[in-house]
């Protein structure tokens, strides 16, 4: 006994949130051991105490207290990492592993943060597995939602579940999902670290998950034959495979009238094509094929421009870069502070440079409506990669005027059409039950 | 989205790509008057031999034509084969050229035209290296970016139409039968591509079908579109007429000059994803023949290429890319009739052996 005593203190020696309280019950000495950090101790212990006054010696309290008897003691030093309670009896070396009553280090259900759906429920998920799998069962009651449960990582053990609806997931992409996970050697930190288990998308901005955070989002996604994958703290679940229309349609939409959710799919779909194209398209006209114009609307172009000393793609780049640093730089910077830098960003900054005669009014025109239209597409990580797939074409207009904008957006196009996750093709429009491959 | 819709859709833009420009003057060139019955003739050849190829690769689930040659005999794949993808880089060569020149007169007058030659052979075969399902979907993505323009620029050059200039209509003589010409214009389809898209689905003539009446209808619109704007009499005189054709309507309320511009991003388009199915049918064929190579079709695509890319930059002129084209065509219209007989052949004497085995197995 005294063994295992010794052995649990020098393997937590180090550890100055480790307990071992010795404890008098049925004039009985126990001792409890776990992690002050994650135990609420005080709790546990009047816990404790109350199931003894109703148990009538200490190795009926065990029973009562848990399933876990007598395990060995490298069972028990996970137990204490996972956040568990340990009785040990001295006298007979009987040990006990309990839930205890945990310090409460989960947020409660709130409001989604990055998405904001409009006319729907607005709870989001949490960092809680269990929660968010509870979110999911709660709205979608059916026994054919399946849940398969796995440990990945070397370093530290992080729970992953995958939910899919059985009969509705291909089922040869669920097998290849499952083997995947559970072929996981590495530390699962990020969700680019599960990203490359899932291909090799190392130079690619389009991500093989989408991550939303509202529960209705999830579901709808299981309901389109797809898989949702959740890691325990991290608020958001993952829908796998991610496709192009994720960018374009949100369950949400569905909450409006047909025509009005049509209506707000085109507004994101042209959104896009102006974010890709927009700032190509100035340069293109303005240093390349001015001539395509016709001939007032060139000539009140070439005004715009007159005085500016730097050359078109210059001018447009600085713009580009600049807007997208301040975008950045609100994301970053504390609520108090953000508008000041809009302010300061927008107001001063593209008022000042037009006045000074660093860039056209024009420009200025074809910048905001770029930064509008690239945040209409849902999901940040999209709005992200339509923000950087513009500098390609950007570049190639520069070059090629109006055919290099065509062969940039043809290019983008030809690229996105050969991502595929485990051969689903990133423009699938619609998720076939057998696993469609077209 | 499926796989035959993809399929028809690539035959679609093929079609278009190889018409677009060429394909008006040569019909200017056969006949006079009763310009519809030339296109029809050849649009109903050309079907003929689509059902004869596609009955003959049915024979042949889940093969492609270079499977079937190689079991034919290894020989007889490389006599026929080898030739078939000198032809086919010609023509991505030729194809490149023509385009670029059309490039370079459209948008681009100071641009040199090798480095425009070099952008599009970059996508091409970046998209060819992507493989089959990339072109596929691709091909749909680039339809459907062009279609609005097809569209709009050829009912937009409705406003300078004068119908007379298209009549007569009817007219009794089919003589243009007996032209060699009209055996080149056959060279302006394409359907070969048809035998190496395998899949265990096989193809249905149906929408074949379909694609191939969209084509129809559009190679007469191309036809007629600079009939009725220009007349017989001076159209023949023109080079690429529909590209002048375009450039002669003038729209008020649009904020662009001029009309080409819309017609050359669709043409470059169509040309990208008929270039990207040529070379990686040359990829294919090279990668079944050379198999002992172990070279990757990427490879065999980077390597056809730069063949073609140099190729293209050593021929100096316009007079000459019009003679090369014309026997390439020739070439092609070779191979379109030795390939789909010889499998359909093939296919027959194949099944009467395996029939008349059976036969004998069960006496």
């Amino acid at each position: 006994m005294e063994n295992l005593m010794v052995e649990m203190r020098s393997k937590f020696a180090d550890h100055d949130d480790f307990f071992i309280e010795e404890e008098l019950i049925h004039q009985t000495v126990i001792y409890l051991m776990g992690f002050k950090t994650l135990i609420d101790y005080p709790k546990s212990n009047q816990y404790i105490r109350q199931m003894a006054s109703s148990a009538a010696s200490v190795e009926e309290l065990l029973t009562n207290l848990s399933d876990r008897l007598d395990v060995g003691s490298e069972q028990m030093v996970n137990a204490v990492l996972e956040g568990k309670l340990i009785i040990v009896i001295q006298k007979d070396q009987r040990n006990a592993i309990v839930d205890p009553v945990a310090l409460n280090l989960t947020r409660s259900i709130d409001e989604p943060k990055n998405e904001s759906p409009i006319q729907a429920s607005i709870d989001a998920f949490v960092e809680d597995l269990n929660t968010n799998v509870g979110l999911i069962r709660k709205r979608l009651k059916t026994d054919r939602l399946l849940h398969c449960s796995f440990q990945v990582g070397e370093l530290e053990k992080r729970n992953l579940s995958m939910l899919y609806i059985n009969g509705r997931a291909p089922n040869d992409l669920v097998e290849k999902v499952n083997e995947q996970l559970k072929q996981i050697g590495t530390d699962i930190e990020s969700i680019d670290d599960l990203n490359r288990h899932f291909g090799l998308r190392k130079w690619s901005p389009v991500s093989h998950f989408f991550p939303t955070e509202v529960p209705i989002q999830a579901i709808h996604s299981l309901k389109k034959n797809r898989i949702v994958l959740l890691l325990d703290n991290y608020p958001f679940a993952l829908v796998f495979p991610h496709l192009l229309l994720d960018m374009f349609s949100i369950v949400n939409d569905r909450n409006f009238p047909y025509i009005l959710s049509v209506m707000l799919r085109v507004l994101r779909v042209v959104g896009a094509v102006l974010t890709l194209i927009l700032p190509a398209l100035y340069v293109a006209l303005v240093s390349v094929n001015p001539e395509i114009f016709k001939f007032d609307l060139a000539l009140f172009v070439a005004k715009s421009r007159e005085g500016i000393p730097v050359p078109a793609l210059l001018e447009t780049i600085i713009m580009v870069v600049l807007i997208d640093l301040i975008l950045e730089a609100i994301v970053r910077l504390p609520k108090s502070i953000g508008p000041t830098i809009s302010m300061v960003g927008g107001v001063i900054l593209g008022q000042a440079m037009v006045e000074a005669k660093l860039v056209s009014t024009l420009l200025g025109i074809v910048i905001t409506a770029i930064v509008i239209s690239s945040s209409v597409v849902a999901g940040i990580q999209n709005s992200l990669y339509i923000r950087l797939l513009k500098y390609p074409i950007l570049i190639l207009a520069s070059i090629f005027g109006i055919l290099g904008i065509f062969t940039g957006l043809a290019l983008t196009g030809i690229y996105l059409a050969s991502l595929t996750s485990f051969h689903i093709p990133y423009t699938t429009f619609h998720m076939k039950r057998e696993g469609d491959t077209k | 989205m499926t796989h035959r819709f993809q399929i028809a859709i690539v035959f679609f833009i093929i079609h278009l790509s190889f018409g677009f420009l060429l394909y008006p003057e040569l019909i200017y060139k056969l006949t006079d008057t009763g310009h519809w019955l030339v296109v029809l003739c050849q649009g109903v050849l050309q079907l003929l031999l689509i059902l004869l190829y596609m009955k003959g690769l049915n024979y042949f689930p889940n093969e492609d034509i270079v499977d079937i040659y190689l079991k034919m005999g290894r020989l007889i794949a490389f006599v026929i084969l080898l030739p078939f993808v000198l032809n086919l880089t010609v023509l991505v060569a030729l194809n490149i050229r023509t385009y670029t020149e059309v490039i370079n007169s459209l948008f681009l007058l100071r641009t040199p035209h090798w480095p425009i030659a070099l952008l599009l052979y970059f996508i091409s075969a970046y998209t060819a290296t992507k493989g089959l399902g990339t072109i596929l979907r691709s091909s749909v993505f680039i339809f459907f970016m062009i279609i609005p323009f097809i569209l709009f620029i050829s009912f937009s050059s409705i406003v300078n139409f004068d119908f007379h200039n298209g009549f007569p209509i009817r007219d009794a003589s089919i003589d243009f039968l007996l032209d060699m010409e009209f055996y080149y214009l056959m060279g302006f389809s394409a359907f070969l591509f048809l035998g190496f898209m395998v899949s265990n689905k096989p193809l249905v003539f149906r929408d074949i079908l379909i694609a191939w009446f969209s084509v129809i209808i559009l190679y007469l619109a191309f036809v007629y579109i600079p009939l009725f704007i220009f007349g017989q009499e001076t159209v023949v005189t023109l080079s690429l007429p529909f590209v002048i054709a375009m450039d002669s309507v003038d729209i008020r309320w649009l904020a662009f000059n001029r009309q080409t511009m819309f017609f050359g991003i669709s043409s470059i388009g169509f040309m990208l994803i008929f270039n990207a199915v040529m070379l990686w049918m040359i990829s294919q064929i090279m990668q079944k023949l050379f198999s002992k190579l172990r070279v990757k079709s990427a490879l065999w695509i980077i390597i056809f290429s730069i063949i073609g890319y140099i190729a293209g930059l050593f021929i100096p002129n316009q007079v000459w890319t019009n003679t090369l084209i014309l026997w390439n065509r020739g070439a092609q219209v070779y191979f379109m009739l030795i390939l789909p007989i010889t499998i359909y052949i093939y296919g027959v004497v194949i099944k009467r052996k395996g029939t008349s085995d059976e036969r004998k197995s069960s006496l």
